[in-house]
C-alpha cells in the first residue's frame, strides 16, 4: 500500500474475503440472538410496493393477496417493518465504509465492451427479473441463501443453489456486459 | 436459556426497530469491506475470475451455522424460536433461477444494490429501480400464478431432518464442503490469473 | 506446535479453527434439546395455591366485549370441536403444534379446553418451559356455557340475584347464547343449541392483530 503524503483519495484494497464473511456470518449471528430471526433485503421493497399500492389504489392492494399480506391490519405504516430499518441500516453501512476506504465514487459500473446506456438498461432489466424471483423463492440471497443457509433450510439451499445454476447459466450470454 | 432476547420480551417491538437499523449497518459494512459494492466483482465470480462472491458468502453460512449450531448447544439459544422460512420446493428452485438470472443480468443482488447505490453507483440505483418495478409487476400477476407458488409446500424443514441425519454432522459436513470450496476457489484463481498473464 | 501455527497464513489458520469447530460438532448433540425442561417446582405450586394461574369466564367475557387485543386465546379442543363452537377470538391450537403457534414468552396467553383438565396440563407444560404469561380459563368451555351462554336465573332468586341475571343476560345476548329462566329450563341443561358462530365480532381488533402482520418474519 503507498502512502501519499498530501492525503490523495486513493481507494484501499478490499479486505480479505474470509475476514469479511466471518464479519458477516457475526452479524447474521447477532440478529439470530437478538431477534431470533435472520438478515434480508427484498422484504423491504416488498413493503414499500405494497404501500405505494395501497396509497394509490386502496381496495384493490388490500383485495390482493400479496400486497396484503404486507399491509398487516391497516394500523401501522407497512414502512414501520423490521426490513425497512434494516435496509435503511444497509445503505448507511455500506456508506460508512466506502467513505473509510476512499471507494465513494459517482460511476456506473460496466465492462469494456457496453456502453452506459446499454448497462443501464440490463441493470433495470436484471432488477424487474430479480425482483419476481425474490418473491416467488420467499427471498433473496441474503433471506434465503445466507439466512436460511445458516439454518440449514431446506428451502434456502435449494434457492441457493438454483442461484448460482442460473447465473452460470446466463453468464456465457452477458460476457459482453461484464468482460 | 434466554435468547433469542425478543422471543424472550426483552425489548418492545419498536426497541426492536432500533436494532435492525444497527444490524443493517453491520450488514451493509461488511459487504462494503468485501468488496460488493462493485457490479463488476459481484459478476466476476461467473467468469471464474475472482470468486469473492462465494467466499464470502459461504464463510459467512458457515460463521453464523457454528456459531448458533454451538449457542444452542450448550442452551443459551431456544433455537425453536429462530424463524424458519417454510419450503416450497418448485417455487423456489423457479424463483432461484430467476434470481441467478437477475444477478448476472443486472449485476446485484438486493442487498449489494443498496451498499453499491450509497456509495454512488448510479446502475445500482437504475437496478433498485428495476426491483421495484418487477415487485409491483408480481404484485399485480400475483392472483394468477398464487397456486404456483404454493406447489410442493413442505412444511419448515432443515437438510438433517430432511435426509435422516444428526445436526452436528451436517453442520461438519457443510464445513468440510466449504472449506473443499474454498481450495478449489482458490486454484481457479490461480488458474485464471495466469492464463490471464498468457 | 507453536512453530507450526506460525507457518500457516492466516487463511490456513481460519480453516483450521473451522475445521475443528466442525469436527467437534459431530459429538456435540442436538442444538434443539429444548424437549427437556427444568421446572422450579416451589414456584409452581405456589402460583396454583393462590391461584394465579387462571382467568374466569366473566372476566374473559368483559375482554372480548371491549375489545381487547393484549392476549391470544387458545383452543386446546381438535379441529372439529372448534368447528362447531369456539370463544371468539379463539385460535385452535393442539398441544402438539405450540411449537408452530409463535407464542411469544411474554405475552397473555388464556389456555382452554372442554373442561379444564387438558388446559391444567397445558398450563403445566407451558410454565415449565418459561412461558410466563399463560392462564387457564377456570371451567373451561362447560363454564363458558353455564354461565356466559346459557346464564340461568332459578325462579326462587333474590332481587340482587335477579340484577345480576339482568347483566348475565346483556352479555349472553352479545354473544348469541340464549338465557334461562325458570327450574325447567335450567334443567334443560346441556341439550341447548350451540349459537352459531356468526357472532358479534369483538369491538376492536382481533387478536391476529396482536402478532401484527403476517409477513413479520419473513425476507
Amino acid at each position: 500500500m503507498t502512502h501519499h503524503p498530501h492525503g490523495s483519495k486513493e481507494p484501499q484494497p478490499y479486505w480479505n474475503p474470509y475476514v469479511a464473511g466471518i464479519g458477516l456470518g457475526l452479524v447474521l449471528l447477532a440478529a439470530f440472538v437478538i431477534m431470533g430471526r435472520g438478515l434480508g433485503a427484498s422484504g423491504a421493497f416488498s413493503s414499500l410496493v405494497s404501500g405505494a399500492v395501497n396509497t394509490v389504489a386502496p381496495q384493490h392492494a388490500q383485495g390482493n393477496a400479496f400486497y396484503s399480506d404486507y399491509l398487516g391490519d391497516g394500523t401501522q405504516s407497512p414502512l414501520n417493518d423490521w426490513l425497512v430499518f434494516e435496509v435503511l441500516g444497509v445503505f448507511v453501512g455500506g456508506f460508512i465504509s466506502g467513505i473509510l476506504a476512499h471507494r465513494v465514487n459517482k460511476t456506473v459500473e460496466r465492462g469494456p465492451r457496453i456502453s452506459v446506456t446499454g448497462r443501464m438498461a440490463y441493470a433495470f432489466v436484471g432488477g424487474a427479473i430479480l425482483g419476481v424471483g425474490a418473491k416467488m423463492a420467499k427471498g433473496c440471497m441474503s433471506g434465503q441463501a445466507l439466512t436460511g443457509g445458516a439454518l440449514l433450510n431446506l428451502g434456502s439451499w435449494a434457492t441457493m443453489l438454483s442461484i448460482f445454476a442460473g447465473a452460470y447459466a446466463l453468464a456465457y450470454f452477458m460476457r459482453r456486459q461484464w468482460i | 436459556m434466554s435468547a433469542p432476547f425478543f422471543k424472550f420480551g426483552m425489548f418492545s417491538e419498536e426497541v426492536g426497530l432500533i436494532f435492525a437499523f444497527a444490524i443493517g449497518i453491520g450488514f451493509g459494512f461488511f459487504l462494503e469491506r468485501a468488496g460488493f459494492n462493485s457490479a463488476k466483482k459481484l459478476t466476476a465470480q461467473f467468469y471464474f475470475t475472482d470468486l469473492t462472491v462465494f467466499k464470502v458468502m459461504f464463510t459467512a453460512i458457515v460463521t453464523a451455522m457454528i456459531g448458533l449450531y454451538y449457542l444452542s448447544v450448550i442452551g443459551l439459544v431456544d433455537l425453536s424460536l429462530v424463524y424458519l422460512t417454510s419450503t416450497n420446493l418448485i417455487p423456489q428452485v423457479v424463483g432461484g433461477l430467476l434470481l441467478g438470472f437477475g444477478f448476472v443480468i443486472g449485476g446485484y443482488c438486493p442487498g449489494t444494490s443498496c451498499v453499491a447505490a450509497a456509495t454512488g453507483r448510479l446502475d445500482a440505483v437504475v437496478y433498485l429501480a428495476g426491483i421495484i418495478a418487477g415487485i409491483f409487476f408480481y404484485g399485480e400477476i400475483y392472483p394468477l400464478i398464487e397456486s404456483f407458488t404454493q406447489l410442493t409446500p413442505m412444511g419448515t424443514l432443515t437438510i438433517p431432518e430432511y435426509i435422516g441425519l444428526p445436526y452436528g454432522l451436517v453442520v461438519f459436513l457443510v464445513v468440510l464442503m466449504a472449506l473443499g470450496g474454498f481450495a478449489g476457489a482458490e486454484w481457479v484463481e490461480k488458474y485464471m490469473a495466469a492464463r490471464k498473464e498468457e | 506446535m507453536k512453530d507450526f501455527m506460525r507457518t500457516l497464513t492466516l487463511n490456513k489458520k481460519l480453516a483450521l479453527v473451522a475445521f475443528v469447530l466442525g469436527f467437534i460438532a459431530l459429538f456435540a448433540g442436538n442444538p434443539y434439546g429444548s424437549a427437556t425442561v427444568k421446572m422450579d417446582t416451589s414456584e409452581l405450586a405456589t402460583i396454583v395455591q393462590n391461584e394465579l394461574d387462571h382467568v374466569d369466564v366473566g372476566e374473559l367475557a368483559g375482554w372480548i366485549i371491549l375489545g381487547k387485543a393484549d392476549y391470544r386465546l387458545l383452543d386446546l379442543r381438535t379441529g372439529k370441536e372448534y368447528e362447531e363452537y369456539h370463544i371468539p377470538g379463539a385460535e385452535n391450537v393442539p398441544l402438539t403444534e405450540f411449537g408452530n403457534a409463535g407464542l411469544m414468552k411474554n405475552e397473555k396467553i388464556v389456555l382452554y379446553s372442554e373442561g379444564g383438565i387438558h388446559s391444567a396440563q397445558a398450563w403445566m407444560l407451558l410454565r415449565a418451559q418459561g412461558y410466563k404469561g399463560v392462564y387457564m380459563l377456570r371451567g373451561g368451555l362447560e363454564e363458558w356455557k353455564d354461565n356466559i351462554l346459557f346464564p340461568s336465573l332459578a325462579s326462587n332468586a333474590t332481587p340482587q340475584e335477579k340484577a345480576e341475571f339482568e347483566k348475565a343476560v346483556h352479555v349472553s345476548r352479545f354473544f348469541g347464547g340464549t338465557p334461562r329462566t325458570g327450574d325447567a329450563a335450567i334443567a334443560e341443561g346441556p341439550k341447548m343449541d350451540m349459537p352459531k358462530l356468526q357472532m358479534p365480532a369483538p369491538a376492536g381488533k382481533t387478536p391476529t392483530a396482536a402478532t401484527g402482520k403476517k409477513k413479520k418474519e419473513g425476507c
